[in-house]
């Protein structure tokens, strides 16, 4: 984990957690694509405490492709790639004489790339659905770029999660509505700290189901398991032991049958090492599940 | 396919406006500082010796000015614009440098006898002492003390020291400023998180700073601090 940050880090698994809930796998020869922008730019942390400490404006900014697609009725294939990835620290002015004391930079380039394989674990249309979902963290990303090594468009560890899924979908008087919960094990590599993460989701779909809209509930521990600055004797520069627990709100809408917009606010309420501050996202969409 | 380059042009635009490097503003107003830098207690009779003087700015950076030179009596103790003072006869005096600087008149004074032979102050004799204090969330505390041997600056951190190990990129400076790390010396990586150490740093006297600092780099954040 030498020469890592996993600071920016934290931020794209909360981009992560965003995506891929439900225990509902596409049908066979069916997909879900999105095009979405997502980012966030803090200037205060939560700290090892979970107390908030200021730190330097830094920006994170990823153009995302997001893909599911049914190989059998049971079988999913997902894919989330961070295309583009901007990462990007203010620089630092003296409020006396106007001198850059640092100076701020900022680095593009390939985000990281996760790859997913869903499973129903129960038979098709089931009350009460329940899927795995294993999802592999390729470290395409960057890191240890700019003129102090701290920015970063990826972690620069291989890392696997393995998810459980179960919901159910039901009426909200007329409304169409769904529920969904999921726990999961992150085994993370190169001195990360292994997670455990778990949360939930529901949604109801309003003007016949054109609109949905979902909140989402994500909470990452980590198992502290991994190194810290102090075990790692290099000069590195790395934090270790990111928690969190964020609230998300996503609104989806079909402007045709099949292609509709998506929008999405999420934040940390409570975290260790992680920014303060919210992540927003557009995307656009195809569903060819409709 | 419109639906897509209409976003992917929103989008764009979008981003390019909010994405750049920006400035972040530091509030590092300190106050200014001129300082006699190679006092002596007393000057021989007869006998010439250049005082030297280091003024700190409102930032706390080092700049080179021209200071005013004063003896309280300069039938004792004579001294010219650069700083020459001469032992002239015998007696005590006061003598003051000083300097109108963008705040504040300021002024450093120093007691000088006329004897035998001019006597300076043993550097190695002076022990300065201090305590760091965190100054953010993070767990960071302990004593130090600091003393200049043959030339060098040595950091004796106590055996009460302790570092929080989760923020990464801890750095150690010494710092005329304990808000910024303009202007500062960065000593090293901090790689003990808990009891006594030291930091052996050439070729730094014991006055040329007042604080160390400890700063997070990735993060640009001050953590702690310890005057002395």
């Amino acid at each position: 984990m030498k020469n890592t940050y996993i600071y920016t880090i934290a931020l794209l698994f909360i981009s992560f957690a965003t995506y891929a809930g439900g225990p509902w796998p596409q049908s066979k020869g069916v997909g879900y694509f999105k095009l979405s922008e997502w980012w966030t730019s803090f200037d205060q942390h939560f700290t090892d405490e979970g107390l908030l400490d200021p730190n330097s404006t830094t920006g994170i900014y990823n153009t995302a492709f997001y893909g599911e697609y049914g190989i059998t009725n049971r079988f999913t294939v997902i894919a989330n790639a961070n295309v583009f990835s901007r990462n990007l620290v203010n620089n630092q002015v003296s409020g006396t004489n106007g001198n850059v004391i640092v100076a701020g930079e900022s680095y593009n380039g390939l985000g990281d790339i996760d790859l997913g394989f869903k499973y129903g674990l129960t038979s098709i249309g089931s009350k009460f659905p329940i899927a795995i979902t294993a999802t592999f963290g390729l470290p395409t990303g960057a890191t240890n770029k700019g003129e102090l090594g701290n920015l970063a468009t990826g972690d620069g560890e291989f890392n696997q999660m393995l998810q459980v899924d179960a919901g159910t979908g039901f009426k909200l008087g007329s409304l169409n509505a769904y529920a969904s919960v999921y726990a999961g094990v992150n085994n993370r590599t190169n001195g990360f700290s292994e997670e455990a993460r778990f949360g939930g989701e529901i949604g109801v779909g309003l003007l016949d189901s054109k609109l949905w809209l979902a909140s989402k509930f994500n909470v990452v521990e980590s198992f502290k398991n991994g190194e810290t600055a102090e075990s790692n004797t290099s000069t590195s520069i790395f934090a270790n032991n990111t928690e969190y627990s964020s609230i998300a709100l996503e609104a989806n809408y079909y402007v045709t049958n099949r292609v509709g917009v998506s929008a999405n606010v999420a934040g940390a309420f409570r975290g260790e090492i992680i920014a303060a501050a919210p992540s927003f996202s557009f995307g656009i969409f195809y569903d060819m599940s409709k | 396919m419109k639906y897509i380059l209409h976003f992917i042009a929103v989008m764009s635009v979008a981003i390019i406006f909010t994405s750049c490097v920006g400035d972040d503003i530091v509030v590092d107003r300190v106050a200014e500082d001129l300082r006699i830098t190679n006092a002596i207690d007393t000057i021989g009779f007869g006998s010439v010796y250049k005082f030297e003087t280091r003024y700190l700015d409102n930032v706390g950076e080092r700049q080179e000015v021209e200071v005013e030179w004063m003896s309280s009596d300069p039938s004792v103790i004579s001294i010219t614009d650069s700083g020459l003072a001469e032992g002239v006869e015998s007696g005590s005096v006061i003598i003051t440098a000083a300097y109108q600087g963008v705040d504040d008149y300021l002024q450093d004074q120093i007691e000088v006898v006329v004897g035998d032979n001019t006597t300076e102050v043993d550097i190695e004799e002076i022990i300065k002492e201090g305590t760091i204090v965190t100054t953010s969330s993070y767990q960071l505390e302990g004593d130090f003390i600091v003393k200049e041997i043959e030339g060098n600056l040595v950091v004796e951190v106590a055996s009460n020291y302790k570092a929080s190990t989760s923020l990464p990129g801890l750095f150690v400076y010494l710092s005329n400023n304990p808000n910024s790390i303009g202007g500062a010396f960065e000593v090293s990586a901090v790689s003990t998180f808990n009891g006594e150490h030291t930091y052996t740093i050439p070729d730094v006297g014991i006055d040329d700073y007042k604080y160390l600092l400890y700063f997070c780099k990735p993060f640009n954040i001050k953590v702690g601090d310890g005057s002395y």
